[in-house]
């Protein structure tokens, strides 16, 4: 099979969430965040330079700041200011976490005929979004802390994005754009809300939040 | 001047009032006032729409599920206004530690809130209507969150996570459909319209995964059974008069997102996929709702139930494909449930408590919210009278008309069930007896928007159904559709 260099950092960019889900120190996850948004932000570079779309290096350099480097900056400084390092995970160990992890990837990779779009460029980068996507909603799922589930929704976002760039050309920077800067200010909201929570249960963990049922 | 910056100035200036903190004390009756002018604005923008016509602006455009729905929100907004400033002020000096700045806040939100709402019907552009559907969780969560205590900040988190996954999926939707044409020839575009012409070249595989992630999505942010799960709690826990705009104006903006992809999915040929995934759906949560609905012990949760039975309602039209039932229950549906979540938010007030089993006997403590809450519960199950009834009405006989029997005899089971509940739990608090030392003070005024909610619904009910329904024809003919 002919991998493109797409290709080999789209399957690195799952590679890595397949990584955060065995983490439990939220530090390393957040440097695992980093590196998926370096790689899909050179991804979208690479396109630039190679289809001469200029607009396209706009965006790339726009996801470095706010994926690689903003919002990181941000999640680790309300971490520490919380008191949080690590997160044991909920329900399902990490090292089980990170077993389920590698069976999506696969999954994802069988899936990639149904979700990539005929003769376009990077034939294998289809199903490592669908990869990505699934394996953020994992590290949603099985992470305990509020912190956690905002970095494991960052993962599914980064699937997103990786699918736009890899198998769709051409859509309106604006858009692109617009979608980028409100991760951002869900992100923002986000931490606010977090940021209270542990102002007034004391502690960040979703298990434990369960005043509301019927 | 150009009608979509029109309709989004007044709101606007409520945003930036909101941001000036020594207006706190007149804000209310400020926002009040241009949310009422509001109302001839938009009447006036939509009016050209009545007669079939349409406006276009870029990727903004106003069809008649467009002027529809603007109107609809335009109603909503400016009761939950007026109602609010008419309670807020006295729920402030009850004791509720909320500064002036948060106070504020409240409005600079609610005015971008319905800023993302106006967008989100009037959006031509996939990409357009995502942003505006992301931007209404973005501006509301905050609102959710405006009294500050555990089980707020439980719901806002809750309302956050899963309505922006269930926004990630429709993101992701609507990228498979962009990428389902963008081989065909003429290259890609996002313009419903343009999808909608050139439906049948798109790849049949791709718009169909698509058109399901979406549905994912924008269901999660509609509260179709099962992605309902955030719906009663941020319901709950929000201010009554944010619950009034959650469950009368957003919960409608999802359907329309769905109703304009169907459109899409139905011009290429594919109108049996939308029929078996919406029908059902709709179907099955209705009787879910119902029977949810039983055992509630709280007024707000059980009033955020009943708007998931009326999702599902709406759901099931557009799975028909019938553009006049859907319009007239969504309209019938947010006046109604409005005027229920402003009395709630007075019972809230004067009672203390928002429990069912320690409410009682509001007929005696305050004799006009106990007829208005009684005629309000009728008018939510689809009694007789009320607007509510004919649309239910209209909806089951398409539905029969339509074929889908099995659906149609579930709804009738759930509607059913629904009513026994409504009614059951409403009438123990209007009628039985008082278990707790109740504040009286808080006047009658607390009841007119309410009541006169309930009294454009009496008169849609009965008065002027032949002409609504004409109206509705040429508003649906005027959105492209059947």
């Amino acid at each position: 099979m002919n991998l493109s260099q797409t290709d080999l950092f789209a399957a690195g960019a799952a590679v890595v969430a397949v990584w955060m889900c065995g983490l439990t120190r939220v530090k390393t996850q957040l440097w695992g965040l980093v590196l998926q948004a370096a790689l899909l932000s050179s991804i979208c570079a690479r396109l630039a330079m190679a289809e001469h779309y200029n607009h396209l290096l706009v965006l790339a350099s726009a996801m470095f700041v706010i994926k690689a480097v903003a919002i990181p900056i941000f999640l680790g400084r309300s971490a520490a200011s919380m008191g949080i390092t690590s997160d044991r995970g909920a329900n399902v160990h990490p090292t089980v976490t990170l077993i389920i992890g590698c069976g999506l990837l696969v999954i994802g990779y069988f899936l990639t005929p149904h979700f990539e779009v005929p003769a376009m460029l990077n034939p294998g980068s289809a199903g490592m979004s669908v990869a990505l996507l699934f394996i953020g909603m994992l590290l949603m799922i099985t992470r305990r802390l509020a912190i956690s589930q905002v970095i494991g929704f960052l993962t599914m976002e980064s699937g997103i994005s990786l699918y736009s760039l890899t198998q769709t050309r051409g859509m309106p920077l604006l858009l692109e754009m617009i979608i980028v800067f409100e991760v951002l200010i869900g992100v923002l909201i986000a931490g606010l809300v977090i940021f209270r929570i542990n102002r007034s249960f004391e502690h960040i963990d979703v298990t434990h939040m369960r005043g509301l049922h019927d | 001047m150009n009608p979509f910056i029109l309709i989004a100035i007044l709101p606007l200036v409520m945003v930036l009032l909101g941001l000036v903190p020594s207006t706190a004390r007149r804000l209310p009756w400020m926002s009040a006032a241009l949310m009422l002018v509001q109302i001839p604005v938009v009447g006036w923008v939509c009016y050209p729409i009545f007669s079939g016509r349409t406006l276009y602006w870029g990727v903004l455009g106003m069809d008649g599920i467009g002027a529809a729905f603007t109107i609809i929100t335009t109603i909503v907004s400016a009761a939950a206004m007026v109602q609010a400033a008419l309670v807020m002020p006295a729920e402030r000096s009850q004791g509720h530690n909320i500064t002036d700045r948060r106070f504020g806040m409240f409005y600079t939100l609610s005015g971008l809130f319905m800023i993302s709402m106006y967008a989100v019907p009037l959006a031509r552009h996939l990409g357009v209507l995502w942003i505006a559907i992301e931007a209404t969780t973005l501006m509301s969560a905050p609102l959710i969150n405006y009294h500050h205590s555990r089980d707020s900040l439980e719901a806002t988190w809750k309302y956050l996570l899963l309505c922006s996954v269930g926004i990630a999926f429709a993101l992701f939707g609507t990228l498979l459909i962009f990428a389902a044409q963008h081989n065909s020839a003429g290259g890609g575009t996002m313009m419903i319209s343009g999808l909608i012409a050139h439906a049948k070249e798109m790849d049949p595989r791709l718009l169909r995964f698509g058109f399901v992630f979406c549905l994912l999505g924008y269901g999660t942010k509609a509260g179709i059974f099962p992605l309902h799960n955030w719906l009663p709690d941020a319901h709950s826990e929000a201010p009554s008069t944010a619950s009034a705009m959650l469950s009368g104006a957003l919960l409608n903006c999802a359907l329309v997102a769905i109703w304009r992809l169907s459109g899409v999915v139905t011009a290429a040929g594919q109108a049996e996929l939308v029929r078996h995934l919406l029908v059902p759906a709709g179907a099955i949560t209705v009787v879910a709702a119902s029977l949810m609905l039983i055992r509630q012990h709280d007024l707000k949760r059980m009033l955020a139930y009943s708007s998931v039975e009326h999702v599902g309602l709406l759901t099931l039209a557009i799975g028909i494909g019938s553009g006049r039932v859907f319009i007239l229950h969504a309209l019938n549906h947010s006046i109604v449930k409005v005027a229920m979540f402003l009395l709630a938010g007075g019972i809230l007030h004067s009672y203390g408590t928002k429990a069912l089993p320690k409410l009682g006997g509001l007929l005696k403590t305050i004799p006009v919210w106990g007829v208005a809450l009684m005629a309000g519960a009728f008018a939510v199950a689809g009694s007789p009278p009320f607007g509510t009834f004919i649309s239910e009405w209209l909806l089951l006989r398409d539905t029969f008309a339509a074929g889908e029997t099995a659906a149609a005899v579930s709804v009738l089971l759930g509607l059913t069930i629904a009513f026994i509940a409504i009614t059951r739990h409403i009438g123990r608090v209007v009628l039985g007896t008082v278990r707790a030392p109740v504040e009286t003070t808080p006047v009658r005024s607390w009841a007119i928007v309410p009541s006169a909610l309930l009294i454009i619904s009496l008169i849609s009910g009965v008065a002027l159904a032949p002409p609504v329904m004409r109206v509705l024809t040429i508003l649906v003919q005027a959105g492209g559709r059947r």
